[in-house]
């Protein structure tokens, strides 16, 4: 075993953060405060793409018969963590370069690969993930939102909510209803923003305006070739783009980039002497450093191309964790850091709420870990 | 980075589960509060698999992995100390090796009996061989399940080692977060094994969601401990150590508790072996000066 990075992995994480120590306006830790899916970062994050793809930098782990360099999951964890740690000047363009790109190499008709893939890879696209639903949130496969056929095209109505991006995506990536087969009665549609019949209401958030909204589909008119596989194949197509997603956003990275600044803080006015204060610190710590390893184990699975099953759950639930454990030391002691005091603190305090819930929330990510680690008998259904 | 075993690792791991096959359940109505094999002690001695640390292709991590992997057996042995201190000593220092530190006596020690190597850690690193007049025992109504006893005074001249006090406490802290990580796995699967069979209410009790999240939350914290421990021996770093200790402490508060409750009133019987562990947990989380020394060791080598 070997706990330390390599000089090629270290040089890597280098050379990103020259990069975003480059592209970066000076007062980007303000701008962040803004969240991920603002009108402000959505507008750096295209210029910031932009030069991302210039440098190598905005794919490099996609194939190289596709354009990039087929880093591996090391370097891919690396990439992910310089850009969270700074804030994620990427925006959400983190999600076409992670699985959506990869989905349409993967799936994607030749024309839909021409229309959407130079977009993604030049870093100017915005997409939106349509998949929760009002009754449909933990229990994604009971969503409702009807696309029927009729001739050339289907007609979609119904309602998306809590999705990210929505008010300045161009594109969606739409999960409806074809069938009432449960898993196999849901099909992709990729959807313009754009298209008549589509509304898009902003909901007021505690993360920074403009991330989340409902989004209401009146008989939408979508032609057949938007269409990604076929009809029902949604289910298998989405376990496809999200299975090197499951660690999901590398948070213990910022987590523990947070407590660093508010131990600075801390000592800075002298404070940080305080024996219950180093014990919280240092407990924070150990809830980072638990969640860092317990990522990496997974990661280290995907080098060795073995089967990744629960146990990324556990490590996930590990980061909410360690989370939670910093955003509340950063309340108790460092209160005017959420004032004006460190935007920056104030950002993963934002940030840091979402841990638990999207992406699969806290409690099912212990359903699973009972029923794929621990092996635990089913819950009655 | 690289976290998977080598084959060497997996072949060692392989081979203590093998010998330790005949150790791996408890011979059943014959639980004593604490339970010790002489003979497993010494065919793990023999066997050199507390020797590892020194083996240039395997050190502290493969000595982590042995001493978290013979943790969950229901028999304790005495295996952190001997496999991650007693290389920094001297690899001949006899065994038993029990560790205590400085300061007040009549502290219940690990392992302690008449012939053990006792190690004390001050500001400097001295040993000796345990006498008669050094210990006492503890009485019947011992509440750790391991075997212990007390340590009631020094001999006038100890041997005195060449080492730095800091290093040896930094091993100390890895060997305890390692056997912790084993205890936690141990007793998390013996929970999980009754509630998995024992029913009520027409179902077995594992399909309660209650037990389920708390149980999973106690596979997150073990598994942190596992990592945070072999993160610790590969590092050799202070903070890391102090890290490892640290959430292995507070992780041993956190889930005994749960672990007897599941068990109803088969928790609180010796029938079953799930004291075994948690009582073990329960002593190791007073060692090193329990959870705040840990806490601000920690806070030292992260932010001094
Ligand atoms: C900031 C943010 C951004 C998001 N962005 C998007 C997006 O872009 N696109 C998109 O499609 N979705 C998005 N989501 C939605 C997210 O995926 C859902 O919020 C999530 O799946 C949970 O669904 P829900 O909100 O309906 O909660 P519910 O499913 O109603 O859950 C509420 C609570 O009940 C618990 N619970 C639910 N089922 C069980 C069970 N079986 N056992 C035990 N406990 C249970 C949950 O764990 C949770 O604590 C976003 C959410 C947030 C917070």
């Amino acid at each position: 075993m070997d706990f330390e990075w390599s000089d090629d992995q270290r040089a890597f994480a280098d050379q990103l953060r020259a990069f975003l120590a480059a592209n970066l306006p000076e007062n980007w830790e303000e701008l962040a405060g803004h969240g991920p899916a603002s009108a402000e970062i959505t507008e750096l994050s295209k210029r910031f793409c932009a030069a991302l793809a210039r440098e190598g930098l905005l794919f490099p782990h996609w194939p190289v018969e596709y354009g990039g360099q087929g880093l591996g999951p090391w370097e891919q964890q690396i990439l992910a963590e310089e850009m969270w740690v700074a804030g994620e000047p990427r925006g959400g363009q983190y999600m076409n370069v992670n699985w959506i790109g990869p989905t349409l190499l993967k799936y994607g008709s030749e024309e839909q690969r021409a229309k959407y893939l130079p977009p993604i890879t030049e870093g100017r696209a915005l997409w939106c993930q349509g998949f929760s639903e009002p009754d449909a949130g933990s229990d994604l496969a009971s969503l409702r939102t009807r696309a029927t056929r009729d001739g050339d095209v289907y007609r979609v109505n119904g309602q998306k909510i809590w999705t990210s991006y929505a008010g300045l995506a161009d594109t969606c990536f739409l999960l409806t209803r074809t069938s009432d087969d449960r898993k196999r009665g849901i099909t992709i549609l990729l959807v313009p923003m754009d298209t008549p019949g589509i509304t898009v209401r902003q909901i007021p958030s505690l993360i920074g305006e403009g991330d989340i909204h409902e989004v209401f589909f009146d008989d939408v008119v979508v032609p057949v070739e938007a269409r990604l596989g076929e009809e029902g194949q949604a289910w298998e197509i989405i376990a496809y783009s999200l299975r090197n997603e499951r660690l999901g956003i590398p948070r213990f990275r910022l987590a523990r980039a947070a407590l660093d600044r508010a131990v600075a803080m801390l000592k800075e006015r002298r404070a940080f002497a305080r024996e219950a204060v180093r014990t919280e610190a240092a407990r924070c710590a150990a809830a980072c450093e638990a969640a860092r390893i317990a990522s990496y184990a997974i990661v280290q699975k995907r080098v060795d191309g073995l089967p990744i099953g629960g146990e990324s759950s556990s490590a996930r639930y590990a980061t909410v964790m360690a989370e939670r454990t910093v955003a509340d030391f950063v309340v108790e002691y460092v209160p005017e850091a959420l004032a004006d005091a460190s935007p920056y603190l104030k950002m993963h305090h934002q940030r840091g709420i979402v841990a638990g819930i999207a992406a699969g929330a806290a409690e099912i990510q212990l359903n699973i870990i009972a029923s794929e680690v621990l092996e635990l008998p089913r819950e009655p259904r | 980075m690289d976290l998977s075993l080598s084959d060497d690792q997996r072949q060692i791991l392989e081979a203590i589960d093998g010998l330790s096959k005949p150790f791996a359940s408890v011979p059943l109505h014959d639980t004593s509060f604490a339970l010790s094999s002489d003979a497993l002690d010494a065919e793990l001695g023999e066997g050199g698999f507390l020797d590892v640390m020194a083996m240039e292709e395997l050190g502290p991590v493969t000595a982590a992995l042995v001493v978290e992997r013979l943790a969950r057996l229901p028999f304790a042995v005495e295996a952190g100390a001997s496999a991650l201190v007693r290389p920094l000593l001297d690899p001949e220092l006899p065994r038993p090796v029990c560790l205590v530190e400085e300061g007040p006596m009549q502290q219940p020690v690990r392992f302690l009996r008449p012939g053990t190597t006792v190690v004390v850690v001050s500001d400097d690193v001295r040993s000796f061989t345990a006498e008669a007049e050094h210990v006492a025992g503890l009485g019947s109504e011992v509440l750790f399940a391991y075997p212990m006893a007390r340590l009631i005074g020094l001999p006038p001249t100890m041997r005195t080692h060449e080492v730095d006090a800091g290093t040896v406490r930094m091993h100390w802290r890895i060997a305890l977060a390692a056997e912790a990580a084993g205890l936690l796995a141990a007793a998390l699967a013996s929970t999980v094994t009754y509630v998995s069979e024992r029913k009520q209410f027409g179902r077995p009790l594992a399909t309660f969601q209650a037990l389920r999240h708390r149980l999973a939350e106690a596979q997150v914290l073990t598994n942190g401990c596992y990592w945070l421990a072999l993160k610790a021996a590969g590092t050799l770093d202070p903070g890391d150590a102090a890290l490892a200790a640290l959430h292995a402490q507070d992780a041993a508060k956190r889930v005994t508790y749960d672990f007897h409750q599941f068990l109803g009133g088969m928790g609180m019987t010796l029938e079953h072996p799930l004291h075994l562990w948690t009582y073990r947990l329960k002593a190791l989380t007073a060692e090193l000066g329990g959870r705040g020394e840990q806490a601000l060791a920690a806070a030292e080598a992260h932010w001094s």
